[in-house]
């Protein structure tokens, strides 16, 4: 699963990346990720949502919302946190503990590491489940049939 | 004139009739998760208060077995929100999984101190009852039992243990001493000085019972609030362990005559005794009474071992409750009349605490692979039971619910506590 491999036989290469392998592997093994549509979470936090096609999931009840804005900053529902104290806040949280799982509403524009970094967090916190908010304008027939589903 | 209204005055306010009321018992029972942010201060009065407030009010709701009470290290409400609803943001209170949120708020008014307390709930944002209290400004403690017995009234319309007393014997190099103290253990009190003072007991109006060794035998004593100890039973025999009936108007105790020993039932002054077990051999011992005053439950070795037994409190009718192991001990009755909670050795020798059902025998285990627990007391409500453990060396006092959870250590200044009894 190297992701610099490649390099047999050609003497000394100097591997300048960072190897992220060990780090998505732990991501991918515990934190189990999905997609939640956005008008289902009223959020004090102003972002601009990814648009994501894909099958949204229907939240049952109001979980915990951790947001990133574009400024980079990280809330627990509407108050901020630093990130540094995210994983002690998070692991004291009755509601995430409960629950296991967070709903991440980000910033399109906020760096993947960032995320990463908020993810990895909760998951230290011991949260296993990661719901990804994304704008559903962009995946319009999948909304629709949720729509039917949900009268039916 | 308002200080005047305000002090040492009970005030609280009921504020909706229709709130809800916690089951405590049952198979649906969760706590409810709640959140005591520490408490708001509005002048230097209160600010001094605040500490020796908030550490007995946290106690009281996190022992009391109804309460998830929230780590505060989890908030994310601003500290300085105030204690209304319509200063409250009550999303935030939502998103660490509060669903009651209690505000205080402390005062001073000259030399009172007065306590606000309030009850959200979370999802309706709505105040649902409100209680105010004042006390000498030096008694926050005694401020903290108030307002947290006035919450749990609130939500259970059933007296809580937090403004009882529980006595117990503490040693000290080769004396042991009875104390006196506030349910949680502190603001306690040494009510002998030195020699072997065991087995203490509250009766009603604050007596309390105990035996002594003060004339170089065991006997009885009785320190009335006020007096001074007055000998009940000095007759030259082994008496031990006094128990009160609920009433208070008699006292049942063990007396060492021989080769055995027997109890007996006398006044609460000691006249009158009557001896109500009559085993040619053998011990009877630890006297309990029913919570209705007919029965009394003991531990007798007639059948070979120490066992619980049962029987009307005029000796007739004995019977035997525990059949399992072959060391049960130290009975205390419930005051809800069902069950009979009983130290015993286990198969591993070490010994821990147990409940029988006073009709169908049934067991239930409440401790178990934490050191040694001995000498169960049930609270005056009978939700929660008071022990010895050794879990953490050396013997301590410790609260549990009736049921064996939420085990935690009494909060007292100076550890270490024996034979501890509970009254109201």
């Amino acid at each position: 699963m190297g992701m610099g491999g490649g390099n047999k036989g050609q003497g000394r290469v100097t591997m300048s990346e960072i190897n992220v392998t060990p780090m998505v592997d732990v991501m991918l093994v515990l934190l189990i990720i999905f997609m939640v549509t956005a008008p289902l979470i009223q959020q004090g936090v102003k972002v601009n949502l990814p648009e994501a096609r894909a099958t949204p999931v229907e939240a049952a009840d109001k979980k915990l919302v951790l947001s990133i804005d574009a400024g980079r900053r990280v809330f627990i529902g509407d108050a901020e946190v630093v990130l540094d104290e995210l994983e002690t806040k998070l692991a004291a949280n009755a509601k995430a503990q409960a629950d296991k799982e967070v709903y991440l509403h980000a910033d399109r524009d906020v760096p993947y590491g960032v995320v990463v970094e908020v993810m990895a967090a909760a998951q230290r916190a011991g949260i296993t489940n990661v719901g990804m908010i994304t704008d559903p304008a962009a995946a319009p027939a999948a909304s629709k049939e949720k729509k039917k589903e949900a009268k039916r | 004139m308002k200080a005047l209204l305000f002090s040492l005055l009970l005030l609280p306010i009921a504020a909706l009739a229709q709130a809800p009321v916690i089951q405590i018992s049952g198979a649906n029972f969760r706590p409810l998760p709640l959140a005591v942010p520490a408490p708001l201060t509005v002048d230097e009065g209160g600010k001094k208060a605040a500490n020796d407030f908030d550490a007995p009010f946290v106690f009281d709701l996190r022992a009391s077995g109804i309460f998830q009470v929230l780590d505060r290290s989890s908030f994310t409400a601003d500290p300085k929100e105030g204690v209304t609803a319509g200063s409250i943001n009550f999303s935030r209170w939502a998103d660490v999984g509060a669903e009651s949120l209690v505000k205080v708020q402390l005062g001073a008014e000259g030399s009172t101190l007065r306590g606000e307390l309030r009850l959200f709930n979370v999802g309706t944002g709505r105040e649902d009852f409100k209680a105010s209290h004042a006390v000498p400004a030096n008694e926050p403690r005694q401020l903290a039992h108030f307002l947290a017995d006035a919450l749990y009234k609130h939500l259970t319309r059933e007296s809580s243990p937090f403004l009882t007393r529980i006595t117990f014997v503490r040693k000290t190099g080769s004396n042991r001493d009875v104390w006196v103290a506030d349910w949680d253990g502190n603001n306690a009190r040494a009510l002998t000085n030195g020699g072997i003072n065991l087995l203490p007991a509250l009766g009603p109006g604050g007596a309390v019972g105990f035996t002594s060794y003060r004339k170089g035998r065991p006997d009885l004593y009785v320190q009335r609030p006020g007096e001074d100890a007055r000998a009940v039973v000095q007759n030259g025999q082994m008496a031990t362990g006094i128990a009160w009936s609920p009433d208070g108007k008699r006292i049942a105790y063990a007396l060492a005559e021989g080769e055995s020993t027997q109890l007996y039932v006398a006044n609460a002054d000691g006249s009158s005794p009557k001896a109500i077990t009559d085993t040619p051999y053998g011990i009877n011992s630890s006297p309990a009474w029913s919570p209705d005053g007919k029965r009394i439950a003991f531990v007798s070795n007639r059948g070979g071992s120490p066992q619980i037994y049962v029987m009307n409190a005029d000796g007739s009718n004995p019977k035997r409750l525990t059949f399992q192991g072959n060391y049960n001990q130290t009975p205390d009755w419930s005051p809800r009349g069902d069950l009979i909670a009983f130290t015993a050795r286990d198969e591993r020798n070490a010994f821990d605490l147990f409940t029988v059902n006073v009709d169908t025998g049934k067991i239930g285990r409440l401790t178990q692979d934490q050191g040694n627990n001995e000498e169960p007391v049930f609270s005056p409500n009978g939700r929660l039971i008071l022990f010895t453990s050794t879990r953490d060396g050396a013997p301590r006092l410790y609260v549990m619910t009736a049921d064996g959870n939420n085990q935690l250590p009494l909060p007292m200044e100076k550890a270490g506590g024996l034979t501890p009894d509970w009254a109201p």
